[in-house]
């Protein structure tokens, strides 16, 4: 689903992270399908590249669970489904952002040494 | 809809997604490939080339297969239960329709035929009306039921088996169904039903399998075309 600079990424360790990044995204705007996909490469300035057809299913997937809702807008006659976040789906990015994020510096740690630093060669 | 879209669809609908989901992820599937396509032509790519370089970066027919059926909040019911689709729910629905017919026939009787032993007599005006809802009701519950079971099946491109046991119980059921009504000792009006291969055995049988063809064949006849458009875009291709 998401792809890291052109290499594949293990999907169970990306386990959580395009809800992460559309939740972010949309906290602050509401945003369609096509916007979210730009936004998700333009602001990881490329390094993430998020299989643009699949955002969908997660963005469904969302508003099932009552994270995300949606509405239906004719922009230039055209009509586009825009997502916004709820207050639920503020929690849940509260939580997954704290999981990522304590996640992230256990594996920074690991890879600096950390506290067992001298036993890596 | 774009011939992969096509093909997209059919996949989904046959791996269980509910159409809902599968109509509203190809539209904006449909609305994504189109922004694409023009963010590619904006770039320089003529119309052609900017439909297949949009089709790429949309992903692989597996991967959004994959995407919506690796869901499971994204099945529909008859995917994940079958039993209660096709068993459970059309039995429901045809017996809250015979209740309301028997209601017709009971209260029918109580207000049109006060003084009679029985509601299945001659009757005139308002009563034809009034009882012909009830006698529409019942004769026409399992046939609709089973055209009601065909349609879902084919929407969501079930395999046979399941619609096939749904359509057969409501006709087994609906060929062998009977009414009685009479007058319960005090003058009280009853009406009732019963299930029996009575009065003749082959009229019975006969009712029940006038009443399974008349419910399956639209939907056989929905798997045939079906089954001969999909040879001959197989051909085509």
């Amino acid at each position: 689903m998401l792809s890291m600079a052109s290499r594949e990424t293990n999907p169970n360790f990306m386990n959580g992270v395009p809800e992460l990044l559309i939740l972010r995204l949309l906290q602050h705007e509401e945003m369609y399908g096509y916007e979210i996909v730009q936004a998700i490469r333009g602001r990881s300035e490329a390094v993430i590249t998020i299989g643009e057809g699949v955002v969908y299913p997660v963005l469904h997937a969302l508003e099932n669970d009552r994270a995300l809702k949606s509405r239906r807008i004719t922009v230039n006659g055209r009509s586009r489904i825009y997502y916004s976040v709820t207050p639920a789906g503020a929690r849940r990015l509260a939580d997954l952002a704290q999981n990522w994020t304590n996640l992230a510096a256990a594996i920074q740690t690991m890879l600096k040494g950390g506290k067992y630093a001298e036993a890596i060669p | 809809m774009p011939k992969p879209f096509h093909e997209l669809r059919e996949r989904l609908l046959q791996a269980g997604v509910a159409p809902r989901h599968v109509r509203r992820y190809l539209s904006e599937l449909a609305d994504h490939l189109t922004d694409l396509t023009a963010e590619e032509e904006q770039a320089g790519c003529d119309r052609a080339d900017a439909e297949s370089a949009a089709f790429v970066r949309l992903g692989s027919m597996d991967n959004l297969a994959r995407a919506m059926t690796e869901k499971r909040q994204f099945q529909s019911w008859c995917s994940r239960a079958p039993w209660a689709c096709f068993g459970l729910a059309p039995l429901f629905v045809l017996v809250s329709a015979w209740c309301f017919a028997l209601f017709i026939l009971w209260s029918g009787w109580r207000i049109f035929l006060p003084e009679t032993e029985t509601p299945f007599v001659p009757i005139h005006g308002l009563a034809i009306f009034y009882f012909g809802v009830g006698k529409l009701t019942y004769f026409t519950a399992p046939l609709l039921i089973g055209w009601g079971i065909g349609i879902i099946a084919a929407r969501q491109r079930l395999k046979v088996m399941w619609p096939a046991f749904g359509i057969t119980v409501i006709a087994l059921i609906g060929g062998t169904a009977q009414i009685h009504a009479g007058r319960v000792s005090g003058g009280a009006e009853h009406v009732g039903m019963r299930f029996a291969l009575e009065p003749s055995l082959q009229g019975s049988i006969l009712n029940c399998l006038t009443l399974l063809l008349l419910s399956i064949l639209p939907y056989l006849l929905w798997r045939v075309l079906k089954a001969r458009s999909f040879g001959r875009s197989a051909t085509c291709a």
